[in-house]
């Protein structure tokens, strides 16, 4: 009764393990620079916190997971069947069976004290020196700054959406929550991610040390375009800070009459003015979209031009080059650069325009009008417009002036 | 040569078609046509199915041995269904009188014994032998009777359960929770730890504790809940621009008055001893005014802390005036609002709400009061 | 119904006396005579024998592994590059969530249901399992489920939810079609699989042990499965609530889990991890079990710390049921409920570590043969660690804040799920093929199987430790430059080993198929014990005969049969291990001493009409109540037929044994 033939080179199995360490070996050391949502890249005290948590244990379960790659190797070398006599039917060792369940056991208490400090410190309310709210909805955040005395005094609300501005070393607290299903609020450089549910309200403490512009992606799966929306938060000094935000609350401009813009201003009322607000227009009390999208609202598009993304932050505003400006930019030139808003110059046009005309073929979304039963007719993300060249150009006109 | 059985089920399957018939041409809607049609042919089927059977029967093959037969001479044993039919019977009398709810359980009653009697009076003349008869008749119903009577004594007991649990307050509840686990712990102990223990034991401790749960749940049960009737709640309050009141309505009879646990509210709204109404949002500093994101269902809770019941109304502004038939009335408006059930002093309610329209637009701002409190109001803000 | 009345011999006219009758129930009641083939399709669709139910469940896993594994290549391909075109999103949507569905309720749940069929009742020396009818009807529910669950594709599109469906996003306004439906429905009928399969094999380890055969000198493998139908017991009524609720939200207007009608989406959440989390030991402890039988057999050592092992599997399903919410720590729960279950994540790392000493230990000071099965195992002992060691830097609960949802959680469950169930899955099949087939599947194919196996997981799931820390999130349809990062080791190269590692899996799957084909037509039969094992299982015939064992044994050690084989003639300390039977004499043995009369269970048509008529109950639901009712009615048939169905066929009606064959058949009575 011989068993098949087990029998394999010594060399050639030798030869393979190396080949499989130094493979780790290189995947361990190889990953990519500058990758914007890399969790190992803290720039705020909270990410920091958990940065500081998370690498000992990392360290912790590499060294365990090496030794027992080690024992099994050494296994595989010294007790190979070499025609030796059966072993000794050893049943175990109790002693060294607890010694080694009362190791890890202590080792894991070590871990969990730090564990629960962490996690109350980041569950913290009480000293937040800057408000925001944050609302999810299918595919885009919406933003709003409520009146406060936080964030150097707030007199007046005010909505954007896609890109959060907060002043640096300010204790932000983010209070979010979501129009529709569930999303995810995550900008890995400042805290970990909170999921923002319907009917519930829950907070993320943020608080950025350096100016910059900070990467972040819904988190939860949200449907068609969870993968499409995303956003940043900004961070600009204090002193930028008020001059962002004294900008945010300056009165509508109208165009000048008779200009591209000025027909602009009557396009948006007639075919954007349903859904979308732009505060101190006067749209005739068109503005209801409740009764044209399911989650009741769309991106505020009173300030476009000082964002530089849009769609869900899915698209850039601005073209390639004067991104690269803004995201490349030294904390010390970001402010600056940053406030400079998405010029004529730097617009990426062709983008805004295939969107104005056609958003679904851009981006997957619910506006199929023989579909909509489920929703009562409303759709989920923007529809087809149908616009023509002509109106497309005003509408980009009078948007280049929201700034 | 059919036996009664096949003659009776032939008789009801033609009486099932005649009925569908008469049904059909006399009343509109087809639900009840294609429900005696179904019985129909089900009862058809099953006739069909016993009279090809029938060369097991002796009663059908061989009439004059079935006549000198033990079986068909055999008294019939003593039985519960003819009471139960009876009391079936008096049911339905006395709910035409009184309320319709004992009709509904007399005309179940008079169904279930009745196919039971049924049942019975068959396997009783099956044989002259009495345990092959109740072997039979169990083997025969016990695949309906079983799980049905499980799913009864199930629902019962889970009922009674979810009666108590709504009845006690917050506070109460872990503990009976508690009570309870570590009765059934102590119950399966003792049960685990005996070598062997008689059966009647564990049937009388398992019936007293399912007895005591349902008397529970009777009791919490009866306490303010209403038998059968349709709950009204605070959404009959807007309809009826009742939120204003301070009264106690039906609605507020029948709202739990345990809020379980809601969690990560938008804020919470308390009236103190002082009649001061306050508002404080996670994070955010206690003050006068919340704000609230448009087209987004917000929860907030009530906190009502001081010696009078109350309840929190959100008023938005105006709504168009509906008649009975829900038609708008030109030109009338009634406040739209939406509002709390009344709480108890020291106790709290939720409200659940979503605001369309923007505090800029709207033509008066959004506000949370408290009926029959004076001057105080959270305003609500939807930028 | 027909009543069989015998009439009494003599004339009576006296009410009173009653005469015994002649005819049992069982015997009166013969409408449908029990079907009595034992060769042919037949034999397999009407059978209760748990070994043939065990290999069908096996087939059926193996399948839809495939059609899973199918499902992944095409989310890999449409992730090989920046801007995949490959699927549209919505496509991609339904891909993934019916590749985790397949993968989980229909290839792991089966395939650990089919190995403890066939093997349970041979470890512990039964003939067949407790209730043989519930067990076929286990197993065509199961397939059932299976069957509605990917008619969806078909009819509308699959459910596009993600496995973990969380509400409000599966509910009709934001997923209209009805593949949540389907699937709601698919995997309720499969629940009730898994349930009565539960029942049943907990009934029979604890009531059908051979005699002397206590708890502690149970094979571990029958211990962990045991371990696990009780997680199943109480975990699959809690799923079973929740689609419920699912399906009264989807297809009756219920409103558990509207926002605005006041509801928590949190609900759901907490009632599918409750259920969840007891399920990914589910999927895993029955390879730990198979790995605690390969790895003495091919170390020729007993199982190192057999009670710590065992007391461990015990520990583990124990305080599975309170770690659930580790999957919701970014959900929004407080840092009071944070803290205390991250506590205990922390806290089930111990007994899953103390199972890693013990098998490492095992292996220590013995003496190592490497076939393709001990590769297997030793793979999953490599490839478990590392997937356990991340999972305890995700118990760490604010770090998890920044990986959960990302590829580094990807990385961690397929690594404990392929690393972990499915190698051991695979090394039970090389392991066990001879005993089931009766010819050991071809080594050199399968090392190369392990190799490239284990090559491939190692390629596609390792780099996603790295893309995930660096941020990239899961379940997105594209990935974008803008997220990847600069240099040449950015997530876009990564995820492109991703997928060629995936394309050597696939090879690898491939190769195991050849290989059965190869085995089925070419290898020559195998001995009875070819591995020279230590469980009862190996006790029996190349295939085993149906009635399993022709003695019950009577069991004296653990690990029984190796103790029929060998003796320790050592003295004092020495040891010095002899060899007093091989494998044929202690079955000759057996044979010598066979029972007379065997009575086994006989097919019955019954389970497979049940479970049929499952599946018209659920597409009543969704297409429309009347077949519903229809179903329903199908059902209450099925269960009166069952119920009134003789015992036994009788005896005569079975054809009787050809002579020139070994006996695999009923031993009839004469």
């Amino acid at each position: 009764m011989t068993p098949p033939a087990t029998v394999t080179r010594v060399p050639s199995r030798r030869r393979l393990l190396f080949a499989v360490g130094a493979l780790v070996a290189v995947m361990l050391s190889a990953c990519a620079e500058d990758a914007v949502q890399d969790t190992w890249q803290p720039e705020g005290e909270n990410a920091n916190r958990i940065h500081n948590l998370q690498w000992p244990v990392f360290a912790i379960a590499g060294v365990v997971g090496l030794l027992v790659f080690a024992a099994i190797v050494w296994i595989v070398i010294r007790y190979r069947d070499r025609g030796q006599p059966i072993p000794k039917q050893s049943h175990g060792k109790p002693a060294l069976e607890i010694a080694l369940t009362i190791l890890p056991a202590l080792i894991l208490v070590g871990v969990a004290v730090p564990t629960v400090g962490t996690l109350m410190a980041l569950a913290e309310t009480d000293d937040t020196e800057c408000s925001v709210n944050v609302y999810g909805q299918q595919w885009w955040w919406e933003v709003e700054y409520p009146e406060q005395e936080g964030c150097g005094g707030i007199d007046r609300e005010f909505v954007t959406s896609g890109q959060m501005v907060i002043p640096t070393g300010t204790k932000v607290l983010i209070s979010g929550t979501s129009r529709d299903v569930i999303h995810s609020w995550w900008i890995p450089a400042l805290n970990g991610k909170k999921d923002m549910v319907p009917g519930r309200v829950h907070t993320v403490r943020t608080q950025a040390d350096e100016p910059g512009i900070y990467a972040g992606q819904c988190t939860e799966f949200c449907g068609l375009s969870h993968a499409n929306m995303r956003m940043e938060v900004v961070a600009l000094d204090p002193g930028d800070f008020e001059t962002w935000k004294a900008n945010q609350l300056k009165p509508y401009a109208a165009p000048e009459e008779g200009s591209v813009a000025a027909e602009g201003e009557s396009a948006f009322i007639s075919q954007c003015a349903r859904c979308h607000v732009v505060d101190g227009l006067d749209d005739g009390g068109v503005n209801a979209p409740t009764q044209f999208v399911y989650s009741g609202t769309a991106p505020n598009l009173t300030n476009l031009m000082t964002r530089n993304t849009f769609a869900g932050a899915m698209f850039d505003l601005v073209t390639d080059e004067c991104r690269e400006r803004v995201w490349e930019a030294t904390p010390e030139e970001f402010g600056e650069r940053y406030l400079e808003g998405v010029t004529p110059e730097c617009l990426n046009e062709v983008e805004l325009r295939a969107w104005i005309k056609n958003a679904p073929a851009m981006k997957p979304m619910y506006t199929d009008g023989t579909k909509l039963g489920p929703t009562d007719g409303r759709s989920r993300g923007m529809p087809a417009l149908g616009l023509n060249d002509d109106q497309a150009d005003q509408l980009v006109a009078y948007l280049l002036e929201r700034n | 040569m059919l036996t009664n059985g096949s003659k009776l089920l032939l008789a009801a399957a033609t009486l099932a078609a005649v009925a569908a018939i008469v049904y059909g041409v006399t009343q509109d809607g087809t639900l009840g046509v294609v429900g005696l049609l179904s019985a129909a042919i089900a009862l058809g089927l099953l006739a069909g199915i016993v009279i090809a059977t029938r060369d097991g029967n002796v009663s059908a093959m061989d009439e004059a041995a079935a006549q000198t037969a033990v079986a068909t001479h055999v008294a019939p044993e003593g039985n519960v269904w003819p009471l139960m039919v009876a009391g079936g019977a008096a049911l339905v009398v006395l709910g035409l009188v009184t309320q319709s709810a004992f009709v509904m359980l007399g005309i179940g009653l008079l169904l279930i014994a009745g196919l039971q009697w049924m049942v019975d009076a068959w396997s009783q003349s099956a044989s002259a032998d009495g345990t092959f008869n109740r072997d039979t008749r169990a083997r025969f119903a016990g695949p309906l009777e079983v799980p049905l009577l499980a799913t009864a004594v199930g629902g019962v007991v889970v009922f009674s359960f979810s009666r108590i649990m709504l009845f006690l307050s917050k506070t109460a509840g872990p503990v009976a929770f508690v009570v309870a686990a570590v009765l059934i712990l102590a119950g399966g102990f003792l049960f685990a730890s005996q070598r062997s223990m008689r059966s009647t034991a564990v049937a009388g401790v398992t019936a007293f504790a399912a007895l005591g749960l349902v008397a529970g749940g009777v009791a919490a049960g009866l306490d303010g809940e209403r038998f059968i009737e349709e709950h009204e709640t605070t959404a009959l309050l807007r309809e009826e621009s009742e939120c204003d009141t301070t009264d106690e309505t039906h609605a507020d009879e029948n709202a739990s008055q345990t809020v379980g646990n809601k969690a990560a509210v938008m804020a919470d709204i308390t009236l103190d001893s002082d009649g001061e109404l306050t508002s404080k949002a996670p994070g955010q500093q206690a003050s006068q005014r919340i704000v609230v994101g448009r087209g987004n269902p917000s929860n907030i809770i009530f906190h009502n802390e001081s010696d009078e019941p109350r309840r929190l109304t959100l008023t938005m502004g105006q709504r168009p005036l509906l008649d009975e038939e829900g038609e708008e009335i030109d030109g009338q408006t009634t406040p739209d609002q939406r509002c709390t059930a009344l709480a108890e002093e020291g106790g709290s309610q939720v409200l659940t709400f979503t605001i369309d329209k923007r505090s800029a637009v709207a033509d008066e701002p959004f506000e949370l009061t408290v009926p029959g409190v004076e001057g105080q109001a959270i305003e609500v803000v939807v930028p | 119904m027909a009543i069989i009345e015998r009439p009494a011999t003599e004339p009576v006219v006296a009410p009173t006396s009653t005469p015994t009758p002649t005819v049992t129930p069982s015997e009166a009641f013969g409408t449908f005579r029990r079907p009595v083939e034992t060769t042919g399709w037949r034999a397999w669709v009407f059978t209760v024998d748990h070994k043939k139910i065990g290999i069908m469940y096996g087939a059926s896993a193996l399948f839809f592994f495939v059609i899973a594994g199918l499902e992944a290549l095409l989310i890999r391909a449409q992730l090989a590059g920046p801007e995949g075109t490959v699927l549209s999103a919505d496509v991609y949507n339904q891909m993934f969530t019916m590749h985790a569905t397949t993968m989980i309720f229909l290839f792991a749940m089966p395939m650990a249901a089919g190995l403890a069929n066939y093997l349970i009742p041979l470890q512990i020396g039964a003939r067949d399992v407790a209730f043989p009818r519930i067990n076929a009807f286990g197993f065509w529910c199961f397939l059932a489920g299976g069957i509605v669950l990917n008619l969806s594709w078909f009819l509308g599109g699959a459910a596009d939810g993600g496995w973990f469906m969380y509400q409000p996003n599966a509910s009709v306004p934001f997923s209209p079609t009805n593949g949540v439906d389907f699937w709601a429905l698919g995997l309720q009928i499969a629940g009730i699989a898994s349930l009565t399969g539960a029942i049943n094999l907990i009934v029979t380890i604890l009531n059908m042990r051979a005699p002397g055969m206590s708890l502690m000198r149970m094979p571990v493998f029958t211990w962990m499965m045991l371990v696990t139908q009780f997680l199943l017991v109480f975990a699959i009524p809690v799923i079973t609530v929740a689609f419920f609720l699912l399906t009264f939200q989807r297809s009756f207007d219920a409103s558990f889990f509207s926002p605005a009608a006041g509801a928590d989406p949190l609900l759901w959440q907490h009632l599918f991890w409750i259920f969840g989390h007891p399920e990914v030991y589910i999927l895993v402890l029955p390879s730990f079990g198979i790995v605690s039988e390969v790895l003495p057999v091919f170390s020729r050592k007993p199982l190192f710390g057999y009670p710590f092992v065992v007391f461990s599997g015990i520990a583990i399903g124990f305080l599975g049921w309170g770690v659930w919410a580790h999957h919701m720590f970014a959900s929004g729960l407080g840092p009071v409920s944070v803290a205390v279950f991250a506590t205990a994540t922390m806290a089930i790392a111990v007994p899953t570590g103390v199972k890693i000493i013990n098998w490492t230990m095992t292996m220590w000071g013995g003496k190592l043969r490497f076939t393709t099965a001990m590769l297997f195992a030793m793979g999953l002992v490599v490839q478990f660690t590392v997937g356990g060691l991340s999972g305890v830097t995700h118990a760490v609960a604010p770090s998890d804040t920044q990986q959960t949802d990302t590829y580094y959680i990807v990385a961690h469950f397929h690594y404990v799920l392929f690393g972990g169930a499915v190698l051991g899955f695979f090394a039970g099949f090389y392991y066990w093929w001879p005993k089931v087939f009766g010819k050991c599947l071809n080594e050199r194919l399968g090392k190369w199987n392990f190799w490239l196996m284990t090559i491939g997981m190692n390629m596609t799931f390792g780099p996603m430790h790295i893309t995930g820390l660096q941020g990239q999130p899961r379940r997105m349809y594209v990935t974008t430059d803008e997220r990847a990062g600069e240099g040449f080791f950015n997530i876009l190269f990564w995820n492109s080993v991703a997928t060629i590692g995936s394309l050597v899996i696939a090879v690898s799957v491939l190769l195991f198929v050849i290989n059965i084909v190869h085995t089925t037509r070419k290898e020559p039969t195998a001995p009875l014990d070819p591995w020279d094992a230590r469980t009862l299982e190996w006790m029996t015939t190349n295939p085993p005969k149906e009635h399993n064992f022709d003695t019950v044994p009577t069991v004296t050690a653990l690990d029984e049969f190796f103790h029929r084989k060998y003796q320790d003639v050592g003295e004092g300390d020495a040891h010095d291990l002899q060899r007093i039977a091989t494998a044929e004499e202690i079955l000759a043995e057996q044979e010598a001493k066979a029972d007379e009369h065997i009575h086994l269970p006989s097919p019955s048509y019954w389970p497979l009409l049940l479970a049929l008529s499952l599946p018209v109950i659920a597409l009543g639901v969704i297409y429309g109540l009347v077949v519903s009712v229809v179903g329903g009615m199908l059902a209450i048939f099925a269960i009166f037929g069952w119920a009134l169905e003789p015992a036994t066929a009788d005896d005569s009606e079975f054809d009787p044994p050809v002579d020139d064959e070994p006996s695999t058949e009923l031993v009839t009575s004469d």
